[in-house]
């Protein structure tokens, strides 16, 4: 490797070397406060490096390459990353046990989607995928006592060790047929394939299936809501969009580089998933009475969405609209997302039992009204409700819709949206009614509150000036 | 032809181990027919020209993992229990059949290694082939995968601290 190729790949050199301190400074003392401090430095560190690396331009390697996609994927992924630590320190303060290594484990899951960010060829996408895979099984059943993050963990394991077992066999039937790793030079050979047709065919699938898996959608969700309901607060919020959002970033590479969308079987069969998602995704969250669940099944159906801009990317031949839309998208989507688990993370951070139920929230604009406003906020964007980030992103995923002529997933995608705005608003209701019985004392937890007021502020600009990163998005291949 | 019909011989056995592997109800006996099954694909490996991956594939999934995961699991049926158990394990109609196909196999490697040119039908993949090209393209995914046996390393001490902690205060709240 050159000089240069190191300089492009300084974001994860860097985050290496912060992993490999960490360890040192955790062996040598141990203590919660330093080694969460040590790991925001380094993650900030990380970020400094970016432009450091974005000023040798865009250098494609053989098994990494880092361009503007990859970049701004990065930077998402490194501020959750930041955030998580943040909201996990404030989480964990309050609970015994021995803390240290959870954020050596968030560090560990991060480099693996970074890698996954920039991956350009079948062996990075599936050692990121692993990296951060084995990274969260141990994170998830992180909390000493309680067999919930035990049983949630093993799930996890198990279904992810098949899914990437399925992802790895369908890789290998491609690369039997096309004699090549590299996503570029497998899209070439595609297309000058005549034979073999059958290989290629059940070789996507089983990768569509295995990263079905990861993604969770339908009909492969059923691990979904146990694993985020054992799973401890920041640990489902850092699953809900770091790892939702990496892998999502990596399949989309592959499927514009690699070309899949010459295939129409494929887009069927994406098309059917993204249907099933939205509607299964919204119509098992109408009933659910516990957030986290809740917040499972509405992160199906809005993977359901975004799989809406693979399909039309496939009808306009891998249109710069569709990436656009799914960027924008998955950006809305993580703010979003970590701004309710922040939220919901905080009101338990008191230690104890963590707060589940929706009957938990009742009353809180009374005695907690910042957080509720907040809750509220990143709620009425998860609908889709104007003025958020998360309207401006249906409204991307609607227009490449249209351009695709795909009427009858944006049917699926307006009910969708229809039936998801009674359960979000629910909460929100909840959150307004008296509760004269409950006078708590709490500590105020300033600096996760200071993130999640962050996050907070970001669903607004997205929502309100969503030009910059509209421009910024239309860049990418 | 010979090649044709040794593959198909090994891939049976392996895809038979596999099942019984699969349906055994003890741990035991499933882990031997693993073992078998692993030595098959090795097979596999060295007739289409790759005896680097079945070097590997014999020393380290057959030999150390397996071998430490059959010793813990036989550690672990202690006592007069274990002892009856052991003496079922040394039952001909138990052990017969991966004996039997692992001497198939052994025949197999014979007549494989007698023969000078032992892979026709794919290019022959030397170790230092796959030393250069592990440590040249693809030495950003060796690194990776260091960092992947860590994030493992990592989370199986902590759990397996849980995992003693909780053995802890159970025989001390036995004792009180």
């Amino acid at each position: 490797m050159s000089m240069i190729e190191l300089q492009a790949i300084l974001p994860i050199i860097v985050l290496t070397v912060v992993i490999v301190l960490l360890m040192l400074v955790i062996a040598f003392r141990r203590a919660h406060g330093l080694t969460a401090g040590f790991t925001v430095v380094g993650l900030l560190c990380t970020l400094l490096s970016i432009p450091i690396a974005m000023a040798v331009g865009e250098q494609t390697m053989s098994l990494l390459s880092v361009d503007r996609y990859g970049i701004f994927f990065t930077v998402l992924l490194l501020g959750v990353a930041l955030a998580s630590t943040l909201l996990s320190w404030e989480y964990l303060r309050h609970r015994s046990g021995r803390n240290e290594e959870f954020y050596l484990l968030l560090l560990l899951a991060t480099l693996g989607a970074l890698v996954l960010a920039f991956a350009n060829h079948v062996v990075s996408l599936l050692l990121g995928m692993e990296l951060l895979g084995v990274s969260l099984y141990a994170m998830i059943s992180y909390p000493e006592k309680g067999k919930l993050p035990l049983e949630a963990a093993i799930k996890y394991l198990v279904l992810s060790g098949c899914a990437s077992a399925v992802l790895l066999f369908g890789f290998a039937l491609l690369y039997a047929a096309l004699g090549s790793m590299s996503f570029v030079e497998m899209g070439e050979r595609l297309s000058a394939a005549t034979d073999n047709q059958v290989l290629i065919l059940a070789g996507t699938a089983l990768v569509l299936a295995g990263v079905g898996f990861k993604l969770s959608v339908v009909p492969f969700h059923m691990w979904t809501p146990d694993v985020y309901q054992g799973a401890p607060l920041p640990v489902a919020g850092f699953l809900a969009t770091a790892s939702k959002g990496a892998i999502f970033a990596a399949l989309l590479r592959f499927f514009m580089e690699a070309q899949l969308h010459q295939y129409d079987t494929l887009l069927v069969t994406l098309g059917v998933l993204a249907v099933a998602s939205m509607l299964v995704g919204n119509l098992l969250a109408l009933q659910q009475q516990n957030i986290k669940r809740l917040l499972a099944y509405s992160s199906i159906a809005h993977f359901g969405y975004l799989l809406i801009t693979l399909v039309a990317g496939g009808m306009l031949g891998g249109s710069k609209l569709a990436v656009e839309a799914a960027s924008y998208y998955v950006v809305a989507y993580v703010v979003t997302t970590l701004a309710v688990f922040a939220v919901i993370s905080l009101l338990s951070s008191e230690g104890g039992d963590e707060k589940q139920s929706v009957t938990d929230l009742t009353g809180l604009f009374w005695h907690r009204p910042l957080l509720a406003g907040i809750l509220t906020l990143s709620l009425l964007s998860l609908a889709g409700i104007p003025l958020t980030a998360g309207f401006i992103g249906k409204f991307y995923i609607f227009t490449a819709g249209i351009e695709g002529a795909l009427w009858v997933l944006l049917a699926a995608l307006v009910l969708g949206s229809a039936i998801g705005i009674y359960y979000y608003l629910r909460i929100i209701y909840v959150m307004t009614l008296q509760d004269d019985n409950k006078t708590v004392k709490y500590s105020s937890p300033w600096l996760g509150e200071i993130v999640a007021v962050l996050l907070a502020v970001l669903v607004v600009w997205l929502g309100v000036l969503p030009q910059p990163l509209m421009v910024y998005v239309g860049g990418f291949f | 032809m010979l090649e044709l019909v040794l593959f198909y011989t090994a891939s049976t056995i392996a895809l038979v181990a596999t099942i019984l592997a699969l349906t055994r109800a003890n741990a035991t006996h499933a882990l031997i027919y693993l073992i078998l099954s692993l030595l098959a694909v090795a097979v596999i490996f060295y007739i289409i020209g790759a005896p680097f991956a079945a070097a590997l594939e014999v020393v380290i999934y057959a030999g150390a993992i397996m071998v430490l995961f059959i010793f813990v699991i036989m550690m672990l049926n202690l006592g007069d229990k274990g002892d009856r158990r052991e003496k079922q394990l040394l039952k001909p109609q138990i052990w017969i059949t991966p004996v039997i196909f692992t001497l198939v196999l052994l025949v197999e490697l014979v007549l494989v290694l007698s023969q000078s040119a032992p892979a026709e039908i794919q290019g022959l993949v030397t170790p230092k082939q796959v030393g250069l090209t592990l440590f040249g393209p693809y030495v950003l995914a060796v690194e990776i995968a260091s960092m992947l046996l860590l994030a493992g390393l990592v989370g199986s001490y902590h759990l397996g601290r849980r995992y003693l902690e909780e053995g802890r205060e159970n025989s001390s709240r036995g004792r009180s």
